[in-house]
């Protein structure tokens, strides 16, 4: 430092300095400054090392220390602005839609189901909690177990990342998923059986839950717990001190079952006594008169006919229910026709739901009148319901599309890209509509093809929805434009959804438009399918390398205006 | 404030002005780096950071139509950006750090020229922007301001809610701060010649 010269001199303060770097001085003032700086050492090295520390704050925040993060790559929020009350409006149509279906359709089931017989057991709880159709379906469970909470994991951090994005956060959520995926499941003593034909002998006794997939099933033994069967033919003649839960082309229940009998089947002849309750979805169910169900009954079928003893209510879902045995609660039947035969004794109340009255036979004990009820089998236009249930049916879709196209959005893309190949998509469409459910129910003819022809036609059902979603997207992409950024294509989605579902409310041609979103859509997916199975003939070129502006510079310093 | 060199795509600017979503699309892609970074330099934590990136998008959609085409979209974007960070800042009480309105506390003595000449030469741009992380949100958003996004001094008392003349002051403040952070050494902060 140069004291010599300065001694007497007062040097400029630090503020000074730097708006004088600044240029933020007047004209005057400035000019001062730099005759100042001109003789004194001191300032001169303070005014260079204050523009040195502009130019280093300037290069350290300009430097890309960090790229953009992955959420940010992505412009989402564009569609997110636009949606904004078109999701608002959806997930209150959907939250109205769930408490509507809650209370028109589930809660007055599981009252009906109650009445049944099935004792202060609702429908959710008999098929999934009590495990009774489940225990068929084991080897499924966990793929199921672990698609829910994925599902509810992937929703949680959708909807929760905003807030909860600290690692030791997010690794506590994941941990609590992981723990719940570890627990070990409850040990069981199934047996497993498997071939041609199984023949439980008259003097074997198996001890705990026996699964069986074969051609030919006949228990003439003792089974000390379940039995779950997938068949051709399946035959009950021995004693089976729990449930009896089948899947098969025809089924005969000839002995003694002490828990339940659940069925999924073509026809079920039921001559032999089952100790608690009975619920089959079949062609034709028959019990015999000779035949006893300590419990209550329910029947989804096409013929149901009840000629033996049944200790409590029976609810029937049939074309043609035909009653001529005891029936120790009451009945509520609905379909076209109902049949009380000679034989019937009916101790409670009867309801029925149909096209004509019921045909009671004279000789029928009833403990009273049969309360009748006319089916009416046109759509009623005119009803303010059908639209209100109409855009909650549309709110639901709209939901159904936003989950699966927020867990699937690069096949959702796909699909909808495929739906703009028209003739393909159709063609497909065709084959696949009706291909599908047709090659299924074959496999279900086959004993190791069942389990396979049953998950088939229940992603072919999924699908059918899945479609009218497809085509909504691409509907949507017509009005709003094209993207492939996925929070814009659900908002098309539900722009477009909204118009395919007006179209099929139209009468007479309503329902030929779904027919033709189903056929379109559902051709769309199996194309996005069998392109991704598609082998790669090349990687695309990558992209361009990006450069994004840089911030304009500071001017710092620099010579002092003339 | 400008953007000197650099090309401003003013016929995206002019579509997504028009509702062209594909043009909001590229201005995006143009500018959110730069917008991050600077979000990420103003505010606390990279998730605030990219929170703020996107509700500055969300906000630039909406107040597009009053961009004035006859000035710069980068100085009119960061001019947004910076009103966004420090309305963050403030609603989180950041902004309590000691600063004030008045000037003759602020110390107008020279530091040590040439210790702070040996300070910022030792110094690299990582050590700097660690040290930025601890200031105060008032003291790094005026340096983010000017030295990051080229912002006047008008536009700075603008965006903080100062008096012009009050903004020298709380930038050299901010770089007392700095330097403190950077050498743990008051004694150069506080100056002495």
């Amino acid at each position: 430092m140069n004291e010599t010269p300065e001694k007497e001199m007062k040097h400029l303060d630090e503020m000074t300095c730097l708006l004088y770097a600044e240029r933020q001085l007047d004209r005057a003032r400035a000019l001062e400054v730099s005759a100042h700086t001109q003789e004194c050492d001191t300032c001169r090295t303070l005014l260079r090392a204050l523009e040195r520390e502009s130019r280093l704050l300037t290069r350290a925040m300009l430097e890309e220390d960090e790229p953009l993060p992955s959420r940010l790559a992505q412009f989402h929020e564009r569609a997110r602005r636009a949606m904004h009350w078109i999701w608002g409006l959806t997930f209150g149509l959907a939250a109205t839609g769930a408490y509507a279906l809650y209370a028109k359709l589930i809660e007055p089931w599981q009252l009906e189901l109650e009445k049944a017989g099935f004792g202060g057991s609702n429908l959710l709880n008999l098929l999934i909690f009590q495990g009774a159709f489940w225990k068929g379906w084991q080897s499924m469970i966990t793929v199921l177990e672990v698609a829910a909470l994925m599902t509810l994991g992937g929703l949680a951090v959708m909807f929760l990342r905003r807030r909860i994005r600290r690692g030791s956060a997010l690794a506590l959520v994941f941990a609590g998923l992981c723990a719940a995926l570890a627990m070990p499941s409850p040990a069981s003593a199934t047996e497993f059986r498997k071939g041609t034909t199984i023949d439980i002998h008259k003097d074997e006794k198996i001890t705990g839950d026996v699964y069986i997939t074969g051609e030919r099933t006949r228990v003439d033994g003792t089974v000390d717990g379940d039995v779950i069967v997938f068949g051709q033919t399946v035959e009950i003649n021995g004693h089976v001190l729990g449930d009896v839960i089948a899947f098969a082309q025809t089924v005969r229940i000839n002995g003694q079952v002490d828990g339940n009998v659940r069925s999924a089947c073509n026809n079920i002849t039921i001559t032999g006594n089952v100790a608690k309750n009975v619920m089959i979805f079949g062609q034709t169910v028959t019990l015999d008169a000779n035949g006893k169900v300590g419990g209550s009954t329910t029947t989804f079928g096409e013929s149901v006919n009840l000629d033996g003893n049944i200790g409590r209510d029976v609810l029937t879902f049939s074309a043609v229910a035909d009653l001529g045995g005891k029936i120790g609660g009451g009945v509520r039947a609905k379909g076209e026709t109902l049949i009380i035969g000679s034989g019937a004794v009916i101790d409670g109340p009867i309801h029925f739901e149909g096209n004509k009255p019921a045909d009671v036979s004279p000789s029928a004990k009833l403990a009273s009148p049969i309360d009748f009820k006319q089916i009416e089998k046109h759509v009623t236009y005119r009803h303010s319901d059908y639209y209100v249930w109409q855009v909650i049916f549309a709110a639901a879709f709209i939901l159904f599309g936003l989950v699966l196209f927020a867990l699937m959005p690069n096949f959702s893309a796909d699909a909808v890209k495929s739906a703009e190949q028209y003739g393909a998509s159709a063609g497909l469409g065709v084959l696949v509509l009706f291909g599908l459910p047709i090659a299924a129910v074959i496999a279900c003819f086959t004993v190791v093809g069942l389990f396979v022809g049953i998950s088939t036609l229940m992603v072919w059902f999924g699908c059918l929805y899945f479609a009218q979603v497809i085509v909504g997207a691409l509907v949507g992409q017509w009005i709003m434009g094209r993207t492939s950024e996925l929070w814009p294509m659900v908002g098309r989605m539900a722009v477009g959804l909204i118009l395919v579902r007006l179209c099929t409310t139209i009468p007479h041609v309503g329902s030929w438009v779904k027919f033709a979103a189903i056929l379109w859509g559902i051709g769309a997916i199996s194309l996005a399918v069998y392109r991704r199975f598609q082998p790669m003939m090349a990687p695309g070129a990558p992209p361009a390398p990006y450069t994004p502006p840089m911030p304009p510079n500071t001017t710092v310093g620099g010579t002092l205006p003339a | 404030m400008s953007a000197p060199g650099i090309t401003e795509p003013a016929e995206a600017i002019a579509r997504a002005r028009a509702g062209d979503a594909n043009a909001w699309g590229e201005l995006y892609r143009e500018y959110a780096p730069a917008i991050f970074r600077f979000c990420r330099r103003a505010l606390p934590t990279r998730e605030d950071a990219e929170d703020a990136t996107m509700e500055i998008f969300m906000k630039l959609r909406e107040k597009l139509g009053q961009y004035d085409t006859t000035r710069s979209f980068s100085a009119w974007l960061y001019k947004v950006a910076a009103n966004h960070c420090w309305d963050i800042l403030r609603r989180r009480k950041i902004r309590q750090d000691k600063e004030t309105e008045d000037v003759e506390t602020v110390p107008l003595e020279h530091p040590d020229p040439n210790q702070l000449d040996k300070l910022i030469e030792a110094r690299t741009s990582e050590e700097v922007r660690k040290a930025l992380d601890k200031l105060g949100g008032r003291a790094r958003m005026a340096l983010v301001m000017r030295y990051y996004s080229d912002m006047s001094y008008d536009e700075i008392a603008d965006a903080l809610g100062v008096r012009r003349a009050f903004v020298g002051v709380v930038l050299l403040r901010a770089r007392h701060e700095l330097r403190q952070a950077l050498e743990g050494n008051t004694a150069l902060a506080a100056g002495g010649a």
